[in-house]
């Protein structure tokens, strides 16, 4: 043991030569300086009391010299060690690619998740100084403030030196002879102080341009709009440009690599907030129940986190003291920007913590996989070594030499991994997700990931060298050469690389798990009562105020474009709404019991997902209509308000399901009569429990959102979906050629989104499930194979006696059997724990699932009878006479 | 300077080892410990001193931190470890057996 002690501390200083020189020095200035006082003591001078230290010291830099090499490797020594690994390496290639391929890809399963990690959660936001920038978060869940709340805050503290808001809109932008529908930022004038970047061009918003609305119709391009939109204009400062058929002025252009203060979305365009009602042709901005903004703010000089706390806490128990009813119970949280804030921030760690813990498991895998097969070399050098250290050699030079060829396998991996890395994450970085979000992730490569990479190839390395130590410090020369070939020991106790198999299949079989509870979550989610059927169905969204609309013109559009799309050939039902479930904007509703008289929220009875529906849009959907009717274009803002309920609605509203003609109140204090009950379904998340949802009738409250579902003949090849998705299409622009379509495609392929986080996980599991498996076949095999040859005299033997091939295959491969079976009950229990990981984002993540269960045994069962199909076969197939002879 | 006899070879780690088993010192202080102790007669050189104690850390018998002396310097300390108290002991017991064997080699076999 001290052997490695003393090569580890070698390599400490050799990592940490300079400070190790400096401390020599330090310490022989102070034993001169300690020589001359000695002198001046007996009388000298000072001068020459140090000139005579120093001559009696000598050469200074000789002694540090002469210090350091005691200590130091020599480089002669380390040249000869690589060219004797490189040798080694060379004569079995085989052994070299394999160690090279498994340390290679466990290395780039880590660097890759730690790129993940580094990027979304660990790097701040690309901004200067951005460790003073946070977000403010109203709870937990709830990201969205209002706007007059946000002034409030704004007004309020203490502790910002600015505070901003800013709300991700789509907008539809003319350029190159058509209207692309774009994303952006609806900002207010601070917003810039806080992420105080410099523009590439012209200037950035300011608090004048938000000072009311109507104050500036200008907007801010960002880098990516400037080039793909306008051909990267060098003269484009000044220029009018149309969004949502509005003249806005653009004032500046964004740097490069700037994208906003959301790490996963990249938008086109910055507007002033205080223009919202004639961009949205709709006017949040008064009222305090439109939660509709995100809040983020800068940090003063010497403020810390919990002083900020602290101030909000104050601002918002003052605003709720003000408004007692309108703001009862609002709280004010200081969240990290980036992710949303917690509300995905939170998941999104989470998951990519337990991966990174996963992927580390892999790698240890690995590590024991290969430590084996170091072991399994050295037991077979044995000889070897044992003339080495027979003819002068020592332990501390050999386990040198093996550390080194340790070193240079990791080295190479480690190379490797970094360019398969480096690809991914690009790979990564250029990718967007099947929705039309703007969602792109910024996880480009930074140079720390090949330190990262290094430092993941150096533990590995370390870890796999020291496998074979044990055999090294037990070799004795007398032993090993007089009883011939390494056959001592083989086979008779449990050796190392034994216990290094079980903790590998261990380890394998918690990835495997993990894999397959992703699978079976992810199976689930596309299994599920989603309350409608997104199936045989196309669904076309387009937002009519980017076309210049308002909310009564885009009323008597929808009413022309129902009637043109209903004479569509292979239309089976069709309908629209403003939003449907499960797409990105959601908006809900305060339903209070009809009791209620004082609208305050702390009387609220729940907040319920709404809906503004036509009348045919739940056929459309697919939703099951349970009592009652559908909603009517009767049902207009002059007759007696009327909704549809879900049933879940009444249960918890009346809990009951006898609910046509009862009432419920809403904000205003109205009460709405409810006329129909659907099937309930999922709203906001495929995760979510049961929750009440509300269908109001679109001609009762106009919207310029548009969501046209059309139901086609059932077709499960999806080419009638497919072609009526571009009637569609063609059907509104006929109508309107300057409205620009975010989506008209199959409905199922739009629920990508709700989708994502699952299928994310369930990709990226099965790839460390895939390689777990890899490697426990790898190391079994190796392991099974090695013991088989290792025993072949005896076996022959044994065969030669007259045993049967069952005593053989107990005798050959039984202990593999006892390893596989404790390594994989070890494996699966561990596995069970850690899936609650997986919870935040998979649905109804579970390892206790009998299925789940049976198919990891199964799994583990099937890959240990493939890896040691082939030693048995030739354990069976001994010749103990063509054996025994060669021997 | 010239005329001192030098340190017997192999006998540097175990005077070393020794100087720091009476308690802990600086490099220096080892110097001047071992010069007083031997009036004089043994002076090690700082040519040797330093890697010497360098070796002895390696080999985990001594371990060395930083303090401040009484003069309020910085300065590395060598305190002796339990394996080097047990080197020393070895050590020792092997320079006894030296000793007396170059002893009975050099005494006068007729005087017995």
């Amino acid at each position: 043991m001290s052997t490695l002690i003393q090569f580890l501390k070698k390599l400490w200083i050799l990592l940490w030569r300079r400070k190790f020189l400096n401390e020599l020095d330090e310490e022989m200035a102070f034993h001169r300086a300690q020589a001359a006082q000695e002198f001046i003591a007996g009388g000298m001078t000072p001068q020459a009391a140090r000139a005579a230290a120093m001559r009696q010291f000598g050469n200074a830099t000789k002694l540090r010299e002469q210090s350091h090499q005691a200590v130091a490797f020599r480089v002669e020594t380390v040249v000869q060690d690589l060219r004797f690994s490189i040798r080694q390496m060379l004569r079995s290639p085989g052994f070299a690619v394999t160690a090279v391929t498994t340390l290679a890809l466990g290395i780039a399963a880590n660097v890759i998740v730690f790129g993940v990690l580094q990027a979304l959660v660990l790097r701040p936001l690309d901004v200067p100084n951005a460790g003073k920038v946070v977000s403010l978060q109203r709870s937990r869940n709830d990201t969205n403030f209002s706007y007059l709340e946000f002034r409030d805050i704004r007004d309020g503290q203490s502790v910002f030196s600015a505070v901003a808001a800013d709300r991700v809109m789509d907008f539809g932008l003319d350029a190159i002879g058509a209207t692309h529908p774009i994303w952006g930022y609806e900002v207010s004038g601070e917003y810039f102080e806080v992420v105080s970047i410099k523009p590439l061009l012209g200037r950035l918003l300011a608090r004048a341009d938000d000072d009311h609305p109507g104050a500036a119709e200008v907007a801010v391009l960002s880098w990516g709009a400037w080039k793909n939109y306008f051909n990267s204009d060098p003269a484009i400062i000044g220029k009018t440009v149309r969004l949502n058929k509005l003249p806005y002025t653009v004032i500046g252009v964004t740097p490069q690599g700037f994208y906003g203060t959301e790490k996963f979305l990249q938008p086109d365009v910055f507007v002033p907030m205080s223009n919202e009602a004639e961009i949205e042709k709709f006017n949040w901005l008064d009222g305090r129940q439109n939660h509709n903004i995100w809040a983020i703010a800068r940090l003063k000089e010497g403020i810390n986190l919990p002083q900020a706390q602290a101030d909000l806490n104050t601002v918002a128990s003052r605003i709720t003291k003000q408004l007692p009813k309108e703001e009862a119970g609002l709280t004010i949280r200081v969240v990290r920007p980036g992710l949303l804030g917690d509300t995905f921030g939170a998941p999104a760690r989470a998951f990519l913590v337990g991966i990174m813990a996963l992927a580390g498991i892999v790698l240890l895998a690995a590590c024991a996989n290969l430590g084996g097969l170091f072991a399994a070399r050295t037991a077979d050098r044995t000889r070897e070594l044992a003339i080495r250290m027979a003819i002068g050699s020592s332990r501390y030079r050999i386990l040198r030499q093996v550390l080194t060829e340790a070193f240079l396998l990791a080295l190479l991996a480690g190379l490797a991994a970094s360019a398969l890395g480096w690809a991914a994450l690009s790979g990564l970085a250029a990718w967007r997700p099947p929705t039309s979000l703007p969602i792109q992730f910024a996880v480009l490569p930074q140079p720390s990931l090949i330190v990262a990479a290094g430092l993941f190839s150096f533990v590995a390395a370390v870890l796999f060298g020291i496998m074979p130590l044990r055999q090294i410090l037990n070799a004795d020369p007398n032993d090993a050469i007089k009883s011939g070939v390494g056959q001592s020991g083989a086979g008779r106790r449990w050796a190392l690389r034994d216990i290094l198999l079980a903790a590998q299949i261990a380890l394998c079989c918690i990835t495997v798990t993990a894999a397959f509870v992703a699978l079976r979550g992810l199976g689930r989610s596309l299994n599920m009562e989603l309350g409608f059927q997104p199936a045989n169905a196309v669904r076309a969204q387009f937002d009519l105020a980017q076309a210049g609309y308002s909310s009564e013109s885009a009323a008597s559009f929808q009413r022309r474009l129902l009637a043109a799309a209903s004479q569509l050939p292979g239309v089976e039902a069709i309908g629209y709404a403003n939003s449907t479930p499960l797409a990105i904007d959601q908006s809900s509703t305060a339903v209070f019991s009809p009791e209620t008289t004082d609208m305050r929220l702390t009387n609220l009875a729940f907040g319920a997902p709404d809906y503004s529906a036509s009348p045919g849009y739940l056929a459309a959907a697919g939703t099951p209509l349970v009592t009652g009717r559908d909603v009517s274009f009767a049902d207009t803002a002059k007759s007696p308000p009327v909704a549809i309920v879900n049933q879940e609605f009444g249960r918890r509203l009346f809990h009951t399901d006898q609910v046509i003609g009862r009432y419920f109140k809403t904000l205003s204090g109205r009460p709405v009569q409810i006329v129909g009950v659907v099937a309930d379904g999922k709203y906001e998340t495929l995760n979510e429990d049961p929750k009440p949802a509300i269908f109001f009738p679109i001609a009762q409250e106009g919207n310029t959102t548009t969501a046209l579902v059309v139901r086609t003949h059932a077709d499960p090849i999806g080419v009638t979906s497919r072609d009526m998705a571009a009637a569609i299409r063609k059907t509104i622009l006929d109508l309107d050629p300057a409205i620009p379509i975010q989506e008209s495609s199959v409905w199922s392929s739009q629920l990508g989104l709700q989708l994502f986080p699952a299928r994310v996980a369930t990709v990226a599991l099965s790839l460390f499930g895939a390689f777990g498996l890899l490697l426990s076949i790898t190391g079994t095999f190796g392991l099974a194979s090695y013991s088989v040859t290792k025993r072949l005299r005896e076996l022959s033997i044994r065969v030669a006696l007259g045993a049967q091939a069952k005593q053989i295959l107990a005798t050959a491969l039984g202990r593999m059997l006892v390893l596989l079976s404790i390594g994989s009950t070890i494996g699966l229990i561990l596995g069970a724990a850690a899936s609650r990981l997986l919870s935040a984002v998979v649905y109804q993540a579970s390892a206790l699932d009998p299925i789940v269960l049976g198919a990891v045994a199964l799994t583990m069962l099937l890959t240990g009878l493939v890896s040691i199909v082939n030693p048995v076969r030739r354990a069976l197939h001994i010749d103990p006479a063509g054996v025994l002879r060669e021997q | 300077m010239a005329n001192k006899p030098d340190l017997l070879p192999g006998t540097l780690d175990m005077l070393i080892l020794k100087t720091l088993a009476r308690a802990p010192l600086h490099g220096y202080g080892v110097a001047l410990s071992i010069k007083r102790l031997s009036d004089d007669v043994l002076t090690v050189e700082e040519g040797s001193l330093y890697p010497a104690l360098q070796r002895l850390l390696l080999q985990g018998w001594v371990k060395a931190e930083w303090k401040m002396t009484e003069t309020k310097r910085r300065a590395r300390f060598y305190t002796l470890t339990a394996a080097g108290r047990r080197q020393l002991g070895i050590e020792l017991s092997q320079y006894e057996q030296m000793i007396a064997a170059i002893g009975r080699v050099l005494s006068d076999p007729k005087e017995a």
